[in-house]
């Protein structure tokens, strides 16, 4: 069973007056958990760091409250964190700065932050000389050391390259595993959430749109915009059928197309039908039981790792993964037909309001 | 007219170390806070103060002391005083000077932190007293600058405290003013040996505070 919330922001409303105007943001309920990773995902001018400064209490909402069960500290790390004068051991001491902790103490502390994020070697260097991704860890490394209930991240991972964003999740999953912390982070980028989310927040305009469990949002995003921030790829128009195939809703996209789905549905609306790229199935041969139709290939882009394939399918163009070197990745081509499967639990439906 | 004995030498220069260190520490008593609060903030009305420093740093002193004089003087508003001519008055004229040059570099050394700086202490808890003694030690270097640049217009200049404090024998005559006398009057020995002497002062205290803010980069 889940512990209990250890940061509850309800009701919340902000309101920031800037030279380009004013701009309020407005959350519901958002709640943060023990050893818990939530992200808050949103584009640029949606309102996250605004949301992530008054979870850590640095900007006052107009409305509603942040409430706080921590009893450990509750601590920020910034997108461009700021280097102390002098060693990194220095910096991460400087966080005691003013607490009644023992010299030994301090210490150990620092010494366990330093191994945590793979900087010990590093103790002694300035600061200041630290790369980017050394700095990030620093960072990550001092507030660690204050044994943090809540870490609240903005961006934690920007400017660094791909090996330097998973090396540095993995030890910053680690460290939220094995200290129990609380984490919110904000960021723009898709990658970089699935990086670390548990769960995941989605913030629009300003308006906390949708927050779920991590496989909920990405799977059943409730609106179309929110599909395409979370990388739902392939959207269709289609009218639910008055048909059914046994516990499946159909929807049509046109005669030759129809999609089963288990999503609750209306005969007779009209839905945009969202499969996420990796549960779209490729088959050169007759297909599989789920089955949604033949496809051409339209283009095939190869990084080593994955094999992104573009299909034709009812005037619309989809997109799928495969694993790079293997099987049907290692011999498909351009122009080939392929059969299009997907598990009806995977298909999604968003309804298309008439207005 | 006798060149002056070794004994006047000492008491000029330290009569100009009497009237240029409590300048410069007074300056820096008003000049930091105010640059610390001006360089760390936005707020409606910063460009134009920041301008207004900014002019202050490039005043010229003769017209400093023309105004510290004319607030000096018997009928000015601070005539009850009975400052004018006395080292009271070239200290309030230098300080003057200095203020605009500590208000004006230290408030670049803040401006030149992270903008989320103040705000990344505080999120680490650091409390209020030692949030402020970690920017002092931030803009150390900014902070030795200040001090030697401000030094250095005091100790230097000539125009203001030549203005309020008229270069009197025995109380208001410093360095500057004496090595401008020696010089109308033709005692161009006089005029250089204190000359040698002022600037062996700058140097020996810009070479002190140089040792210590380069022992600080490290």
């Amino acid at each position: 069973m889940r512990e209990a919330a250890i940061l509850s922001a309800s009701g919340l409303r902000v309101e920031l007056q800037s030279r380009s105007g004013s701009f309020v943001l407005t959350a519901d309920a958002l709640d943060l958990y023990p050893r818990e990773a939530l992200v808050i995902l949103g584009p640029n001018g949606s309102g996250k760091s605004t949301l992530l400064r008054t979870l850590a209490g640095l900007e006052r909402p107009a409305a509603g409250r942040v409430e706080s069960a921590a009893t450990g500290p509750v601590t920020m790390v910034f997108q461009h964190p700021a280097p102390f004068a002098g060693s990194v051991a220095h910096n991460l001491h400087i966080a005691f700065l003013g607490k009644k902790l023992s010299g030994a103490e301090r210490r150990a502390r620092v010494g366990e932050a330093l191994e945590r994020f793979k900087i010990a070697h590093l103790a002694e260097h300035r600061a200041a000389t630290l790369s980017g991704g050394e700095m990030r860890r620093l960072a990550l490394a001092r507030a660690f050391a204050l044994r943090p209930a809540v870490l609240l991240l903005d961006e934690s991972f920007a400017g660094l390259d791909a090996d330097g964003q998973s090396a540095l999740s993995l030890d910053l999953r680690r460290a939220i595993f094995e200290t129990g912390v609380a984490v919110a982070m904000v960021t723009h980028d898709l990658r970089r959430a699935m990086l670390l989310a548990d769960r995941i927040a989605v913030l629009k305009d300003g308006r906390l749109a949708q927050i779920g469990r991590r496989d909920d949002v990405l799977e059943r995003p409730n609106s179309l915009e929110i599909a395409q921030l979370v990388g739902m790829a392939n959207l269709v128009e289609g009218v639910v059928s008055s048909e059914r195939r046994g516990d499946f809703a159909l929807v049509e996209v046109d005669a030759q197309h129809r999609v089963a789905t288990r999503a609750a549905c209306s005969p007779g609306n009209r839905v945009w039908i969202g499969i996420r790229p990796e549960h779209l199935k490729l088959d050169v041969g007759r297909g599989a039981v789920d089955l949604i139709g033949k496809g051409t290939v339209q283009g095939i882009v190869n990084d080593g790792v994955a094999v992104s394939v573009q299909i034709d399918w009812a005037g619309a163009e989809l997109r799928t993964h495969l694993m790079a070197g293997r099987g049907l990745a290692r011999t498909l081509e351009v122009g080939a037909e392929v059969s299009l499967s997907a598990s009806p639990e995977r298909v999604h439906l968003i309804p298309i309001r008439s207005d | 007219m006798s060149p002056p004995s070794i004994g006047l030498l000492i008491e000029i220069t330290a009569r100009t170390l009497a009237v240029c260190l409590p300048a410069l520490v007074i300056a820096l008593a008003i000049g930091l806070p105010i640059g610390i609060a001006i360089g760390g903030r936005r707020f409606k009305g910063r460009v134009p103060l920041v301008s207004l420093v900014n002019t202050g740093m490039g005043a010229p002193p003769v017209v400093v002391g023309l105004l510290v004089y004319f607030a000096l003087e018997r009928n000015g508003p601070f005539g009850e005083l009975s400052w004018l001519y006395s080292p009271q008055a070239m200290i309030l004229a230098q300080v003057v000077i200095a203020l605009p040059l500590v208000v004006g570099i230290t408030l670049a050394a803040v401006g030149a932190l992270d903008e989320d700086w103040d705000l990344q202490v505080r999120t680490l808890g650091v409390p209020k007293r030692w949030r402020l003694w970690l920017l002092l030690r931030e803009i150390r270097l900014g902070l030795l600058a200040a001090v030697i640049t401000a030094l250095g217009g005091i100790l230097s200049e000539v125009g203001a405290v030549m203005a309020v404090g008229g270069n009197l024998e025995g109380e208001t005559r410093v360095l500057t003013t004496a090595i401008l006398m020696y010089t109308q009057m033709g005692e161009l020995e006089i005029a250089l040996g204190l000359a040698a002497i002022l600037v062996g002062l700058m140097l020996v205290l810009a070479g002190l505070l140089t040792a210590v803010q380069q022992s600080g980069r490290s």
